[in-house]
């Protein structure tokens, strides 16, 4: 009969003490993509209906393609044609693409993650799998998309007919190539922002860059740097298809990207070792005692301010979305009447932040909180307010840093920017709510990396705030050339009536008791 | 058990509640009184918490009827919401409040100030008897899972309700912390409030209440007194009725 290990039997006590053996590098690769397989099965497996994924992705396949073709087909495309206008910027726009990934990465903490931190814990998850999974999920943005779009279509106009199956090989291939290096770029100021003092350098390095680029443009200069762009190879190579060059410009590119892919899982590791600075500060920080408010909104809005800017994702996020969009139009020299389609840019980048899953600030706090005595009215206007709040300071940014270039506004430019900023704020608050009260998810934001829902359906959300807003701003924009101030304002009454009628509608719609109980549920299982 | 000289403050009959296909609780019936603490026993997914939620006013119910307190959960939410106070199962904190952020919440929304003068030297007794004091002014995000059961604890009793529901209070929770919540369960009981506490402990279940209802698939399989789930034969007992 088998009897237990003795606790004097020196062969168990040796395979005890041994270390257990180290994967290889090449071992260790295989099974980060083979884990990343595994992830992404699970998350497909949680997704709610998988036929509008299959759809989804069909759309979106053909629509890529339409998008790389149709194009070279137009009249004057090609560099013969009008093509070549659009030709000579497509080094810059090539090279625009790489700071677009990279800024998108870093904000978000070094990319979005396949499977979110707590649950991840308990898995063993390698810093390698982590930054494949950022990778794969990155093209999962709405701003990835319409850069990447707007890549193959004016690489697809600017080369014409004659070369448009040889070129979208090459913009293929350069578009997985700069979401690797931005990546990569990512993971190293991830990687600094958590040693001390990190943080701020980041900061500081952040005002530099801009004050650079912001003299090369005041100085002239910003021009002819882009035209030293070393992208401008590829695109000569999209039109001169020879085979000496063409070939090794293929696998050139195709080599570049697996370096940058691997290139990038070093920094990944090198930040996973060290501890998020910013999230323990929230999380181990102290805040004085203050008066009790004087009503139940205020000690509400106070508690649902609270959960917003405490939260480093939000704080972060802020930052990006009003300074980003504001550096563009400064280095841009936009002027007022352009401006005004820069707060709709601002509040749809900012309501996904958290507004599309509003409830879940609450996290596991949800079920007390509808536990308390008060109106559900009452609950949804302090959110409706935080978030309105939160937008709203981040179209000011925008626009006060945007305005120090483009000087004083008439009064028609000023009165289209404040109903522009009024009429896309109820829209994008009214549609965020309504998201949150109809598709709740179970989410932890307290990570940089965290989305308040899952990746696929944040790109749905963003293609449609992105759609109504631009198309609000670019409606302001036209009135803001009237002879009368009134003019744009008058527009901006029925808009917004619209807005707030459809914001009122879902009230209604949170007092029902089934309803609220759906949504703490499910947002207390985050 | 049941004392048939008082009126029920917590009166179920026939609760139902569905979410979508899934029924998480069929069949409930119970009674709670006044000065009297109920133990909710039963496994994972016996529609304890659920139940527990109706009761909060938090969940309403699918079929069947729920009163706490003479008010109706179905009909007067706001009342339930005003007479209970609630200890979710899961964290139940806001995470980036403070604990002294929670307390002031639900002093506002429960008017203590009008209705307690102390309140605030009540509440800051209650944190300090939960060794929550230190950490009054800290964001409940980087709490360990027994902090947050403690101050979701105080923040249920912080108003002195008429009726107490503990869902789970100690899970994960330190000896000290058990202390505390007994404490909490026994001063409710003597100032007449009616205490319901959910757990899968029967141990501390039949030490901190004087009678036990016992929950299985969503149904009640019976309900009886305290002491007859104690020792053996009571752990013979709580198997058979899961089984």
């Amino acid at each position: 009969m088998p009897t237990g290990a003795s606790s004097t039997d020196t062969s168990v006590r040796v395979a005890a003490s041994r270390p257990a053996p180290v994967d290889g590098p090449v071992r260790t690769v295989a099974r980060a993509v083979a884990d990343v397989g595994h992830l992404l099965r699970f998350r497909l497996g949680s997704v709610r209906r998988p036929w509008l994924a299959v759809v989804g992705i069909a759309v979106w396949l053909l629509a890529s393609g339409a998008v790389a073709v149709l194009p070279a087909y137009a009249p004057g495309a090609g560099p013969n044609g009008d093509g070549l206008d659009v030709l000579l910027v497509l080094p810059s726009a090539m090279a625009g693409f790489i700071v677009l990934s990279a800024v998108a990465a870093a904000a978000s903490g070094g990319g979005r993650e396949l499977l979110a931190r707590d649950p991840a814990t308990i898995h063993p998850v390698s810093p390698t799998t982590d930054h494949l999974g950022a990778l794969v999920l990155a093209p999962l943005n709405i701003a990835w998309m319409i850069q990447a779009w707007a890549l193959l279509g004016a690489t697809s106009y600017a080369v014409g007919s004659e070369y448009v199956w040889g070129a979208q090989p090459i913009i293929a291939l350069w578009l997985v190539l700069g979401t690797a290096l931005g990546q990569v770029l990512a993971w190293i100021l991830e990687g600094v922002r958590r040693v001390p003092h990190g943080i701020s350098f980041i900061r500081g390095l952040n005002v530099v860059v801009f004050g650079v680029a912001l003299g090369l443009q005041l100085a002239g200069e910003l021009a002819s740097v882009f035209d030293r762009v070393p992208t401008r190879y590829l695109v000569v190579s999209m039109v001169e298809v020879t085979p000496d060059r063409y070939i090794p410009t293929l696998v050139g590119l195709a080599l570049a990207c697996v370096l940058a892919v691997a290139l990038g899982a070093v920094p990944a590791h090198i930040a996973a070792h060290r501890v998020p600075r910013d999230e323990l500060r929230v999380e181990a920080g102290s805040y004085a005692a203050r008066p009790l408010p004087s009503s139940d909104l205020v000690v509400s809005v106070r508690t649902d301010r609270a959960s917003v800017w405490r939260a480093v994702p939000m704080r972060r996020g802020l930052l990006v979305l009003a300074l980003g969009p504001a550096a563009v139009a400064l280095l841009g020299d936009l002027d007022w009447s352009t401006m005004t389609i820069l707060p709709g840019l601002v509040v749809s980048g900012g309501v996904l932040l958290f507004g599309v899953n509003v409830w879940c600030l609450d996290g596991r706090g949800a079920l007390w909180r509808e536990s308390l005595p008060t109106s559900p009215t009452t609950a949804f206007d302090a959110r409706a307010y935080v978030l309105a709040e939160f937008l709203l300071t981040a179209s000011f940014l925008t626009v006060a840093v945007a305005s120090l270039r483009a000087g004083p506004p008439t009064p028609s430019q000023l009165a289209a920017m404040l109903g522009a900023t009024l009429v896309v704020t109820l829209q994008v608050v009214g549609a965020g709510m309504r998201w949150s009260t109809r598709k709740p998810y179970a989410a932890d934001l307290r990570s940089a990396r965290a989305t308040p829902a899952p990746p696929a359906v944040m790109v749905g959300y963003s293609a449609r705030l992105a759609l109504v807003t631009t198309i609000t701003g670019l409606t302001f924009s036209l009135f803001s050339q009237a002879p009368d101030p009134l003019v744009p304002l008058l527009l901006a009454v029925p808009m917004a009536a619209w807005s707030t009628a459809r914001l009122l509608r879902v009230r209604r719609a949170w007092s029902d008791p089934v309803v609220r109980a759906r949504v703490v549920t499910t947002v207390a299982a985050a | 058990m049941t004392s048939p000289h008082a009126e029920p403050v917590v009166a179920v009959e026939g609760l139902h509640v569905r979410f979508g296909e899934v029924e998480a609780v069929a069949g409930v019936s119970l009674e709670a009184y006044a000065g009297q603490s109920t133990a909710l026993l039963g496994r994972n997914g016996a529609g304890k918490s659920t139940t527990m939620r109706v009761l909060a006013g938090v969940v309403p119910p699918t079929d069947g009827r729920a009163v706490v307190a003479g008010h109706d959960v179905r009909r007067e939410p706001l009342r339930v919401k005003q007479s209970v106070g609630y200890c979710p199962d899961v964290g139940g904190l806001v995470p980036r409040a403070t604990p002294w952020e929670h307390v002031q919440l639900a002093a506002r929304l429960r008017r203590l100030p009008s209705s307690d003068p102390d309140w605030e030297a009540r509440a800051r007794d209650l944190l300090e008897r939960f060794e929550l004091g230190d950490v009054a002014h800290r964001v409940t995000a980087g709490f360990s899972h027994g902090m947050g059961r403690r101050l979701s604890v105080v923040l249920a009793a912080l108003h002195d309700p008429a009726v107490l529901l503990l869902d789970e209070p100690f899970d994960g929770v330190d000896p000290i912390g058990v202390e505390a919540t007994m404490a909490v369960i026994a001063d409710a009981r003597s100032r007449g409030a009616c205490v319901l506490v959910s757990t899968h402990l029967r141990e501390l279940a039949v030490e901190a209440c004087t009678s036990v209802s016992v929950l299985r698939r969503g149904a009640q399989v019976a309900t009886m007194a305290a002491s007859e789930m104690t020792g053996e034969d009571g752990a013979r007992a709580y198997r058979g009725l899961l089984d």
